[in-house]
This record gives structure tokens, C-alpha cells and sequence, in this order.
């Protein structure tokens, strides 16, 4: 269905109760602007091939929407890559679109930057993964606090291929992503680590669905964040496992860490089980940060701020500690403490 | 009973029902006339007809609920309703003078008998009203007011107009609009200020006619420092054809309070259930809702608490088991309103034959509410490869000094089990029930004990056949 045809999602839809649709469009919703492109860069021997955009909106008013905006398109294929593959998406202008796919065929470790300072910016990324490959994914988005952002994912897993998924989600003033996985063959598995930290009024709002479609499939989900001043942080997440989808193993963990009095947080782990032999389990905590970690560091000369500090450090490495694949973890953690060291200093 | 009538009451043991012998019987349907000739039958105050007059409005407007089962929702004609029939003219004070039909239902259940026993006072409401009514004379004498909700109106105006749709407003849910509109029995409990009912007062609710609708009303008023369990149970013919079950039930515990409202959901699997159930919590008071979900074709219940009060406390224990054909959306929803208020949810289910059971949770902190706790926990068995469970909990949390945290499994029962109690000589079967009982253990030691073994037997009917 085209974006026009569709109705306004409703705000009983989960997907839609924090950020409804009017909020994340960048003008009206019945406008879709010109988009200029987002510009894709790598400085490796891969090349970034411009292709069209998939056609396919799974029916989601987001999707259909970044679809009809255009913007540019492109896709990379590879291989088994010894180095890891840093691409940046530079963003510019008043509404910039981008379309990134990934064709995976053997083992690879791809670093997504996306950094500018459009107005609003929009991400379509999607992803194969062939039989027995393994992608190791790392998105950062460090945006200017002012944009307005939007991201969709969607990522399909084949027999024996693996997804390390990880997000730092630093940047933006508001962001909504809406991050889909399908495992569509046995022995397919996904591993996905979501790092926030909002301060300010920052608003982050992370959808993240895994489908289990096929049995003998595996899924970790963590989300940590830490939110500061009046900001507000969302974390949804949809786990279905399919009817005959036996031997799948499911977990999701929300985490929230809440630092100021302003800041809030919603966590809402949905799961839905049509198999009966499987192992599916979700948690959530949410709470402050513990007075006797404060203490124990500030009695060690470290002044309040710098104990914070230590103690969100910590926390949110934890995010990306279900990650396996030493170069996305080492470089996902460098770029969390680079960001917290900037944000002590400020 | 016919043959016929067994096959479609298979193991459901209250599924008998007996010829319809109604005093008054409503057309099918709903319109404004019938809200009004409802009041008018009752003769009640004008503010009472008002109020339903506009909550059918708001009913006729509000659409449906665009969650939850939507299929089955919509399955439901509310013109093929009978929204009231009096089956008898009035409520009677001794047990002997309750019509022969309705008191042969009764004592089919086991309501004379557990009344004698251990009741502290017992309502029992046969279609839209109730027929019997009794309150022990201490409980009386102390200033305990138990009687139905139409008496409650006619007897205490003034409580019940200063109370009424102030937990539950008509215009908070469809159902809720519709309850309000037809609303008719139910119960009224008003404990004064230090009285601590020893004994649990219990309610009895049973369908018996044919696309019957019941529409009972409970309001419950615990005031200063008392203390009152509430029990219900609920039955119904089986039936080919479906009734609807919309109840309102409002608490109210003052400060220092406490109220534990029990339910044994058994309806029958041509019912649908879409109960509407809130509390509200003053300072330092105690909300205690324990809610077994056995029986329904779909029922839609969250059991809530508004903690008001600093202090206050709430606990939500729940059991829901969903068989052939059944959907049990259930959970529990905390408000944390106020500072250093506590709660604790414990949701149970089982799937079995392809049922479904769905956990719908809410869990707010509000943002001047500081040093707020909470604990959620969610387990969930799947006993066939039919059958299905969801977890749809939320949590928004909008003040940093509260403590909260949400955990959820989803498992099917676990061989080494089975395996140590067949070791032991146990045969699958009793084996697999052993377990299910043990799953559902929390939930059975906080009710009464008869209505703990009638739960566990009830349970045993259930998980008869389900090996193999």
C-alpha cells in the first residue's frame, strides 16, 4: 500500500503510543517533502552499489513513508571481509532520506556512522543473510542534537547465519527506530545490544521486533539506557515465536537507568508464544542510580559527576556484553566512553 | 439432560441449567428506552437515571476496543442480548423462601452449605438480580451494611451516590459505559472505620437463561483502619449460543484499610467475560486482588489499583488457564500515584488444547511519586503444540528514585519433572497434574480452603486427557 493510502496508525498500536506518527513525519502528515540524500561513503574496496529501493512496506506507515520520500539508495555486497567495513551516511538539509541494503554471503564486520545536521533524516536499512553467513553490525548515530530521526531495519536471517546487532544511540533530539529481524532457518540466530544515553530533552523511542519463524533459532535482546534532564526513553519490544518453531530460545532484557528526577522511561517487553517446546523469558528493571556505588567512588576522591560517570560507564557497557565478535564490542565501547568523556567535559 | 446437551457440557460440571422461569423478561436488544425502563422498574432516584442515560450514549459512541482479541470482540451482537429478567420478586432473607428452581441451583453449587460453615455473609445473584441475601447479625450489629447493590441504592442513597463511578467512570471503556447503562445486582459492602470482618462475605453469581447478559455492580467501602475479604464465584449454563458478562467492581479503601477481593472465574465457554475491576488506595492502606480465571470463552480483565495514599500497598495475584476455544486476557495494572507505595504482581498460566492466555500488565510510577517499589513476575506453561501465550506487560516509569522490575517465562512442563515423579510411581497424567497444581500453588494458598480444593479439582477436570 502507498504511504497516502494508508490511515494514521492509532495510538493503541504499541508501536505508536509514545511517538505517534505525527510527531517523528517532518511536516504534515499528509505532505511528503522532497528528500535530499543521504550520502554513503566507504573508504574500503567494497563498493556501494546504487540500486532502487524496496518496494516492500510490510504495511508500516514509517516504511511506506521513506519509500515515497526517495532519497538515495544503495547497496553493498560481501563476502568473507578480513577488515571491518566502515560506512558513513552523511546527512544534510532540511529532510534527507537514505537506503542502505546489505548482501551477506560470508563473514563480515560493517560500522554504520551517521552524523550531519539535517533538520529531519530518515534510514531504510536492509539486510540478507545468506546460509551460513555472519554479519557483525554496529550502527552509531551521532547526529546533531537538533534532528529529528528516523530509522527502520529489517534484517532476514537463512539457515545457520548469524546477526550480531549493535546500536549506540547517542545523538538526535528525537529518534524512532523500528528494528525488525525474521529468522527464517534453522540454526539462525540474533544477538542485539541497544546502548542509550539521553540528557536533555532528548526523546529516543526503539521498537525492536524478532520473529522466530523457524525452530532450533536463537535471540538475545539487551536495552540499556540511561537517561538524564527531562528526557524520555522508550524501549519496545515484540518476540514471536511461530507455530512448530520447537527448540527456539528467546530472552530480552530491558534495562533503564534513571538519573535526574525529570527523566523518564517506558519498557514495554512483549512476547508471543505459539510453540510449546521452546525456552522464551523477558526481564525489565528500572531504577536509580545505587546511593552506595555513588559513595563508595566519591570516597575515593572522585567528585559526583566523575562517580556518575564511572557508574553509567559501566552500566551501559554491560549493554554490549551478550556481543561475541571482539571487534564490534571493542569498537562499540570505545566509541560509549569517547562520547561519556566528552559529555563529563562539557 | 439430554445426551446432546452433555456433549456440549462435557466436563464442565455446573453446565445443567434449569427452565427459565422468569417474573420479567426484557425484549432483546438496547436502546435509550430500555436504559430508562430498567431505572423505572427499579424505581430509582432520577441521578441514577441519568447517569445511565448518558453512559448508554457514550456506548452507542465509543467504538470498539481496537486491541486485545479483536475478532472475537466483534463477534459480539448486543441485539441478541436479553439485558434484564427478574426471576424472582425479591430477595429473601431465609434460604427456605427462595423459589424451589433457583434454590435447587444453589444447592446444586454448594452456596447453603459453605454459607453455614464460614461465611460471614452471602449474596447470591441468579440472572440480573439477586434472590437471596444474608449477613450475619454480629457483622450487623457492628455496622457492617452487605446487602445487593439495588437495596444498597434504595437503603443508602447518599453512600452509594457519593461513591458511584467514582473509581470507575462510565466513560473509562466501552463496557464499563455499557455496565453503567444496565447495571443491575451486584454487591454492596460498606465495613465502618476499625471493623475487621473476621470471616470473607461471598457472592454468588449464576447465568441461566439463554443470550443472557449480566451486568452486576459491586462497590466496596473499607473505611479507616478495617479490615473485609470478598469472595465470588460465577457459573453458567453451557449453551450453544453466547451470553455476555460485564461487570463493574469498585473498591475503596480508606486509610489504613484493607480489601482482598478473591474471584473463582468459572463461566462456562459460551460466555464472554469483559469485567471491569479498580481500586483505590488511601494512605497506608492494602489492596489485595486474588483472581482465578478458569472458565469464559474470552475474558478481558486487568484488575486495577490507583495507589493514592503514601504508603499504600497493592498485590495482584492471578491464575488463568485457557483451554479449547478459550482466550484468557488477563493481568493487572498499578498506578503508583503517590510516594513510597509498594505492589506486587504474580501472574500464572497455563495453555492446553490450543488456548490461549495472554499476561496485559501496567505498571505506572507517576512523577512526584518517590521511593515507589514494585515487583512483577509472569510464568506462563504451554502444554501442546496447539495452543499459545502472550506477554504484553508496560511499565512507564516517570520518577527516578523508584525501584522497579519485570521478569516473564514461557515454558512447557519440564521432562526432568515428570521424570522424577514417574520415577516415583506416578503415571503421566497424575504426574503432569502434580506439576500443574504446584504451578498454580501460589495462587490456591491465598484463597479460602473450600475454594482451594474445588480450584485444584476444577484444575484436575480440566488436565484430565491431556497426556497422549
Amino acid at each position: 500500500m502507498m504511504y497516502h493510502q494508508m490511515p494514521i496508525p492509532p495510538r493503541s498500536e504499541h508501536l505508536w503510543r509514545y511517538t505517534p506518527w505525527p510527531r517523528i513525519h517532518p511536516t504534515k502528515t499528509d505532505d511528503v517533502p522532497s528528500a535530499d540524500d543521504v550520502i554513503f561513503s566507504n573508504d574500503g574496496p567494497q563498493v556501494l552499489n546504487s540500486i532502487q529501493p524496496s518496494q516492500d512496506s510490510q504495511g508500516d506507515i514509517a516504511r511506506a513513508f521513506l519509500q515515497a520520500a526517495g532519497g538515495s539508495s544503495s547497496q553493498m555486497s560481501l563476502n568473507d571481509e578480513s577488515e571491518p567495513i566502515h560506512i558513513n551516511a552523511r546527512a544534510s538539509g532540511h529532510v534527507a532520506v537514505g537506503h542502505l541494503h546489505l548482501d551477506v554471503k560470508g563473514s563480515a564486520v560493517v560500522f554504520l556512522h551517521i552524523s550531519g545536521e539535517p533538520e529531519w533524516v530518515g534510514l531504510h536499512i536492509t539486510g540478507n543473510l545468506h546460509p551460513n553467513a555472519h554479519l557483525a553490525f554496529g550502527f552509531i548515530n551521532e547526529l546533531d542534537s537538533n534532528t529529528k530521526f528516523l530509522r527502520c531495519e529489517d534484517w532476514q536471517l537463512d539457515r545457520d547465519s548469524s546477526l550480531e546487532h549493535a546500536t549506540l544511540s547517542v545523538g538526535g533530539f528525537r529518534c524512532k527506530s523500528d528494528l525488525r529481524t525474521s529468522l527464517n532457518g534453522t540454526g539462525s540466530s540474533v544477538r542485539q545490544s541497544i546502548t542509550v544515553n539521553a540528557d536533555g530533552s532528548r526523546h529516543d523511542d526503539k521498537h525492536v521486533e524478532i520473529h522466530h519463524h523457524h525452530g532450533h533459532t536463537q535471540s538475545d535482546l539487551v536495552m540499556n539506557s540511561a537517561c538524564g534532564g527531562n528526557s524520555h526513553f522508550i524501549g519496545t519490544g515484540l518476540l514471536t515465536i511461530a507455530e512448530g518453531a520447537n527448540k527456539s530460545d528467546a530472552s530480552q532484557v530491558f534495562r533503564n537507568l534513571l538519573l535526574s528526577e525529570k527523566a523518564r522511561a517506558e519498557a514495554i517487553p512483549e512476547l508471543e508464544v505459539l510453540a510449546d517446546d521452546v525456552s522464551a523469558a523477558h526481564g525489565a528493571a528500572s531504577a536509580p542510580i545505587d546511593r552506595n556505588q555513588l559513595h563508595y567512588l566519591m570516597s575515593r576522591g572522585l567528585s559526583p559527576e566523575e562517580a556518575q560517570s564511572v557508574i553509567v560507564n559501566g552500566f551501559l557497557y554491560n549493554a554490549f556484553s551478550n556481543l561475541t565478535n571482539k571487534q564490534l564490542l571493542e569498537e562499540m565501547r570505545t566509541r560509549l566512553t569517547v562520547h561519556l568523556e566528552c559529555e563529563l567535559k562539557r | 439432560m439430554t445426551d446432546d446437551t452433555q456433549d456440549i457440557i462435557g466436563d464442565y460440571k455446573y453446565g445443567f441449567h434449569d427452565p427459565e422461569n422468569s417474573t420479567i423478561r426484557f425484549d432483546k436488544g438496547l436502546s435509550e428506552q430500555v436504559v430508562r425502563d430498567i431505572s423505572e422498574l427499579k424505581n430509582e432516584p432520577e441521578w441514577m437515571t441519568d447517569i445511565r442515560v448518558k453512559a448508554y450514549r457514550h456506548f452507542e459512541e465509543r467504538v470498539m476496543p481496537e486491541w486485545g482479541n479483536c475478532a472475537l470482540l466483534d463477534s459480539i451482537d448486543f441485539e441478541s442480548i436479553t439485558y434484564f429478567l427478574r426471576s424472582s420478586n425479591k430477595t429473601e432473607k431465609s434460604w427456605d423462601d427462595v423459589p424451589d428452581d433457583i434454590k435447587n441451583t444453589f444447592d446444586r453449587l454448594g452456596i447453603p452449605e459453605a454459607e453455614q460453615k464460614w461465611l460471614g455473609g452471602v449474596t447470591a445473584q441468579y440472572e440480573s438480580e439477586a434472590v437471596y441475601h444474608s449477613i450475619r447479625e454480629d457483622l450487623e450489629e457492628q455496622g457492617v451494611i452487605f446487602l445487593d447493590m439495588d437495596s444498597g441504592l434504595k437503603e443508602y442513597p447518599e453512600i452509594v451516590k457519593k461513591y458511584f463511578g467514582t473509581v470507575i467512570p462510565h466513560s473509562d471503556n466501552k463496557f464499563s459505559a455499557l455496565n453503567t447503562a444496565v447495571w443491575s445486582g451486584g454487591s454492596f459492602l460498606y465495613i465502618p472505620k476499625g471493623v475487621h470482618v473476621e470471616m470473607p462475605v461471598q457472592a454468588y453469581f449464576r447465568i441461566n437463561a439463554k443470550n443472557m447478559g449480566q451486568f452486576e455492580r459491586t462497590l466496596i467501602i473499607a473505611d479507616e483502619g478495617s479490615s473485609v475479604h470478598y469472595v465470588e464465584g460465577c457459573t453458567a449454563p453451557s449453551y450453544s449460543t453466547d451470553s455476555l458478562h460485564s461487570a463493574v467492581v469498585e473498591l475503596i479503601a480508606m486509610d489504613g484499610a484493607k480489601i482482598r477481593y478473591s474471584t473463582v472465574q468459572n463461566w462456562s465457554s459460551n460466555v464472554y467475560n469483559l469485567v471491569t475491576k479498580r481500586a483505590v488506595a488511601h494512605r497506608n492502606a492494602t489492596v489485595e486482588w486474588v483472581d482465578g480465571n478458569i472458565g469464559s470463552k474470552l475474558t478481558m480483565k486487568y484488575p486495577s489499583v490507583l495507589l493514592k495514599g503514601e504508603g499504600a500497598h497493592a498485590e495482584v495475584i492471578s491464575v488463568a488457564y485457557a483451554g479449547k476455544g478459550q482466550h484468557q486476557d488477563t493481568g493487572a495494572k498499578v498506578h503508583h500515584l503517590a510516594s513510597n507505595t509498594t505492589s506486587n504482581i504474580l501472574s500464572k498460566s497455563i495453555s492446553k488444547d490450543g488456548g490461549r492466555s495472554s499476561y496485559r500488565g501496567l505498571l505506572q510510577v507517576t512523577p512526584k511519586s518517590t521511593g515507589c517499589r514494585s515487583k512483577v513476575v509472569c510464568d506462563a506453561l504451554i502444554l501442546d503444540s496447539d495452543s499459545r501465550s502472550d506477554t504484553y506487560p508496560t511499565m512507564e516509569i516517570g520518577n527516578s528514585t523508584s525501584d522497579l522490575e519485570h521478569e516473564a517465562s514461557v515454558s512447557k512442563v519440564s521432562n526432568d519433572q515428570l521424570f522424577y515423579l514417574m520415577s516415583r510411581g506416578f503415571n503421566e497424567e497424575a504426574a503432569m497434574g502434580l506439576i500443574v497444581n504446584g504451578f498454580f500453588e501460589p495462587f490456591t494458598r491465598e484463597l479460602p480452603m473450600e475454594y482451594a480444593v474445588e480450584l485444584n479439582k476444577l484444575l484436575e477436570l480440566e488436565m484430565e486427557g491431556s497426556i497422549g
